[in-house]
């Protein structure tokens, strides 16, 4: 690992999932600019607090971080000059809504049905608190509110849905709050709603980490079957990319895109009764028993995220759970990520069609064939991201969709087209790639009643089984809102506040 | 005008050659065909239905009368035409990535021609010497090469099972089933429309009315 | 690799197996009549041709994917050089300017306009031609058109009279395969799209009767043999350039 960042001036949120550091709260504010002057003060006084990404100590954690990004338009309010706007790719000019044909926003997910806050065209500048308690985010947001009227010129939006403090329910709420779910005891946990264990795999690129062992099954794979780190410039403007270049997507001058990066977050609404009703009433048919199969929708056991492909039955489900209780914490993560899919091309272990293998196919699009490509993951090194965020709600009635309950999705990547929408469109709701057709994922596909959706769970090939359909698949996930935004460095923000990005 | 029917998209690439590499270019073409595995990657990559390359000697362009002037070129031209699946940013990004080595063996005589790696000079020669089409005419609009050749698949399999099995009594006839299931089940995937790629506002609307939108007024 | 094959890559250089890949680059008139050119009026006409289902190739037998478009001209290489291969201009245009300019690539420009016709369909080249001659045809807002209304503007065309003029024709306008692959298969297109057809239908029937008993589902099967029909090609199947589900 050569590449040496300038950890003081990325931002923390980039190479900091905060929710593994006991950042378990988080509240996301979006504001409009109303006057460019003063707006360009309340960023110059929000950047007075934004986290970078430096190395913490036991000692010098905070206890709480701030981030902040902007959308095209509210750059374009902060009037940085034409020749940079002009720099910034499509997707991020055009925004999220007008991407839905490409992401498969449709139906209860059409923008249309967004939170109120998405509906006018006024999101400008995002701002995530992430806190170790909810007392330190109240307190930050206490402090930030204080830096909107002291400027004045920009407006914190409402307009999200959700429970306000006295848990009644609202559509216009100041600000998203997301949090860890707690676990019945009340111990925090790392499950979503629909009771899987979330946040283990998330790529690592060169200059995020000096331990190696972290790289197993999060890199890309070599040609000898070795994970190393991907490019920081998939992840990190200004720095080279997969293709041995500089990332397209970097707008000019260098110092306002250097260690820059694209956010897109997206709120996803889970449909918590339909989906549980739906695993009950689909486990009765499936040999498997329901653990099993709601397993084989993700690729990962719900219970401790154990991978289906060295997990494929009770009995060596067994087995691993021994010996994860008896590892160590290193142990353990290498046992959460250290596979491929080499070994199960057929997909009789992990399905090709489970979300995580479909997200990430680790090697397997070479269908076995090695040395067909360049490096087993020339189709996949391109189109990883990392994700960020937290579920936010909770889901009372375990029967109900109804309520405000999911995640707040958030990818980060060098090229949204290239990356998030990409797989969102190619891998999520197609699957040419799988030799899948039109095969959507089973969690997150935009199904609907018109067009259910449908997978085949693959069984032994020769073994004389048939393989298992799921069929009749509902929309599981919704969308609710989001937009794409980009996330400077500490000394692109300074110089955004302070008027000076110049092109020329 | 548009370069996509349905799953398939139409590249059209013109490109220079001097005239005395055009002939080791054929050879080249020729060896391609001979030799096995040189067509690995790209059999591997299952993104297109059928390419050709087609070289054009200098001074053999068509000529059918007098009333025609003679071509007068200093080089011999390449075309290359590929129906593929998928978008072009996919797949450049694939040939880069995947089977760079076999790109360069194609196209490295031609004049200017980058290398495939890095990926932006192959990009913008590719974007310079392409040609978009009129009309693009696909047979089946709702199918990947991936699925004429599973579907290929199935309806053998299915119909050496019907010979072989329909009748025999029922517990054998499942278990024969079950079999032709398992050798299948790869070949499950539904077919439906292509994901859009191409926001042109326009062909947005017909690729989703399909057909019955009737596309005659467009020029208007 | 057989015999055979090996010398088929030299003999027959548009073929893989039973597919067949056609480019035609026939010239267009350079003549202008009341304001527009042959051109014009050609791209035009390509470009209002009715897509899917009702594109005129949807009717000539055996076209798998097809297309048109017209060459205009040839592209001048302005882009970087490549500096791969040792290039003598680069020594010696350091010592003379003019030697630098000749180095850049040679500026060439056609002298006609082609119509190109790219397509790839199963079977014999005489019997693809045959069959664009006679059934090639659309509706162009209430007139039928043939095929005669795309290539009528091209030289020499008018000689075209009947299948075996028009046969005669594209051929003389017709170029080589250096080669030709198939990523896909050569069988007839009612082959697959019968196939298609049954892959689709097939898939929804092992769904739908997961789980049930021997003798159900032998039942089952029955009366959905009896209606996909898998052997019979003119039985229920696709139709070219079908779109719909
Ligand atoms: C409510 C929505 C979602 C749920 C419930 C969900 C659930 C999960 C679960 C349970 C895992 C396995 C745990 C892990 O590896 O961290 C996972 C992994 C992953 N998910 Fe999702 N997911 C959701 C949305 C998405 C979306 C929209 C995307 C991308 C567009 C995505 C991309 C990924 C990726 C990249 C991984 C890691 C795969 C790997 O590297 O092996 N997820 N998700």
């Amino acid at each position: 690992m050569t590449q040496n960042l300038d950890l003081t001036d990325i931002q923390g949120n980039i190479v900091k999932a905060y929710g593994s550091f006991g950042f378990f709260k988080a509240r996301y504010l979006f504001l409009r600019v109303d006057n460019g002057d003063k707006g360009r003060d309340f960023v110059a006084r929000i950047t007075s607090k934004v986290t970078s990404a430096e190395r913490w100590s036991k000692s010098s954690a905070p206890s709480v971080t701030t981030n902040m990004a902007f959308t095209y338009s509210g750059l374009e309010a902060l009037e940085l000059p034409t020749a940079s706007l002009i720099g910034f790719p499509e997707d991020f000019v055009m925004g999220m809504s007008k991407r839905k044909v490409i992401l498969g926003d449709d139906g209860p997910s059409d923008p249309e049905h967004w939170d109120k806050i998405w509906q006018e065209e006024s999101v400008h500048i995002w701002i995530s608190i992430n806190g170790k308690s909810i007392e330190d985010v109240e307190e930050r947001y206490q402090w930030v509110s204080k830096q909107i009227d002291a400027t004045g010129g920009v407006s914190l939006l409402k307009g999200h849905r959700g429970e306000d403090a006295f848990g009644n329910p609202s559509d216009d709420l100041p600000y998203q709050d997301a949090s860890i779910l707690y676990d019945e005891n009340g111990m925090p946990s790392s499950k979503e709603h629909f009771g899987y264990t979330d946040g283990i795999g998330d790529p690592v690129f060169e200059g995020q980490t000096n331990n190696e062992k972290r790289v197993i099954g999060r890199g890309k794979l070599t040609s000898e079957g070795e994970w190393v780190p991907l490019a920081t410039g998939e992840f990190i403007l200004g720095h080279l990319d997969e293709a041995m270049e500089y990332p397209h997507t970097a707008p000019r001058p260098d110092l306002l895109s250097n260690n820059a990066t694209y956010m897109v977050y997206r709120k996803l609404h889970q449909n918590v009764g339909t989906f549980n009703k739906f695993l009950d009433e689909q486990s009765k048919v499936f040999p498997g028993g329901k653990e099993l199969l709601a397993a084989k929708f993700s690729g990962r056991w719900r219970d401790n995220g154990a991978p289906l492909v060295h997990t494929p039955d009770e009995a060596s489900k067994a087995d691993w759970d021994k010996k994860f209780a008896a590892a160590d914490v290193p142990t353990q993560k290498k046992m959460l990520t250290d596979f491929t899919y080499n070994e199960d091309i057929e997909g009789a272990k992990c399905p090709v069609s489970a979300h995580i293998r479909r997200i990430n196919p680790r090697g397997s699009l070479e269908y076995g064939v090695k040395g067909a490509f360049n490096t087993p993951g020339a189709l996949v090194d391109r189109r990883r991201i990392l994700r960020r965020g937290l579920p936010y709600g909770k889901a009372k009635d375990q029967t109900s969709d109804d309520g405000n309950h999911g995640i707040i999705f958030m990818v980060l990547n060098a090229d949204i087209n290239r990356q998030f929408e990409f797989v969102q469109q190619q891998w999520i709701n197609y699957a040419n790639d799988f030799k899948l057709g039109n095969d959507k994922d089973v969690l997150l596909g935009n199904h609907s009643a018109k067009c259910p959706g449908k997978v085949v769970f693959e069984v032994e090939p020769g073994s004389g089984k048939p393989p298992h359909f799921v069929k009749n698949i509902p929309r599981l996930v919704e969308t609710r809102g989001g937009d794409y935004f980009f996330i400077p460095s500490i000394t692109a923000l300074k110089m955004i506040a302070g008027g000076i990005i110049d092109p020329t | 005008m548009s370069n996509i029917a349905g799953k398939a998209y139409a590249m059209n690439v013109i490109t220079p050659i001097p005239w005395y590499k055009a002939w080791l270019n054929w050879l080249i073409f020729k060896a391609a065909l001979l030799v096995p595995n040189v067509l690995n990657g790209l059999l591997t990559l299952s993104l297109i239905h059928y390419a050709r390359w087609v070289i054009i000697p200098k001074g053999k362009f068509p000529h059918l009368d007098s009333s025609q002037p003679k071509e007068e070129l200093k080089y011999s031209y390449m075309l290359f035409f590929s129906n593929f699946n998928g978008s072009w940013d996919q797949y450049v990004d694939s040939f880069t990535f995947a089977i760079p080595s076999g790109l360069d063996l194609f196209w490295k005589m031609n004049v200017r021609y980058p290398k495939s790696v890095p990926l932006t000079p192959f990009h913008n020669y590719i974007q310079h010497n392409q040609i978009d089409t009129s009309h693009y005419y696909n047979a089946y609009p709702m199918a990947a090469s991936n699925d004429v050749k599973s579907a290929k698949n199935v309806k053998k399999a299915l119909i050496d099972f019907n010979a072989a099995s329909s009748n025999k009594d029922p517990d054998e006839f499942l278990k024969d089933y079950n079999n032709l299931l398992n050798n299948l089940q790869h070949d499950f995937g539904e077919m439906s429309h292509t994901p859009i790629v191409s926001l042109a506002a326009l062909a947005v609307k017909m690729r989703h009315a399909g057909a019955h939108e009737k596309s005659h007024n467009h020029l208007r | 690799m057989r015999f055979m094959d090996t010398l088929n890559i030299f003999l027959k250089p548009n073929s893989s197996g039973n597919a067949t890949a056609l480019t035609t680059l026939c010239p267009i008139m350079n003549r202008v009549v009341d304001g527009e050119s042959s051109v014009d009026i050609t791209r035009e006409r390509c470009l209002r041709l009715p897509i899917h289902e009702e594109s005129p190739l949807a009717k000539v037998p055996n076209t798998y994917l097809a297309r048109l478009f017209i060459l205009d001209n040839v592209f001048y290489e302005s882009l970087p050089g490549g500096d791969s291969v040792f290039n003598f201009s680069e020594i010696t245009s350091i010592f003379s300017d003019k030697a630098r300019l000749g180095a850049l690539p040679q500026k060439d420009q056609l002298k006609s306009k082609y119509l190109v016709f790219s397509s790839n369909f199963h079977g014999d080249l005489d019997a693809y031609l045959r069959g664009m001659w006679d059934k090639w045809s659309y509706d162009d807002n209430g007139q039928q058109r043939d095929v005669r209304y795309i290539w009528e503007n091209c030289v020499a065309f008018d000689g075209v009279t009947d299948s075996s003029s028009f046969i005669s024709y594209m051929k003389r306008c017709q170029l080589n395969s250096a080669l030709f692959f198939n990523g896909s298969t050569d069988d007839s297109l009612q082959e697959q799209l019968k196939a298609l057809y049954l892959k689709q239908e097939f898939s929804k029937f092992a769904a739908a009767n997961q789980g049930k008993s021997a003798a159900d589902l032998q039942e089952a099967y029955k009366a959905f043999i009896d209606q996909v029909q898998p052997s019979n090609l003119s039985g229920p199947s696709w139709v070219p350039g079908q779109c719909e589900p």
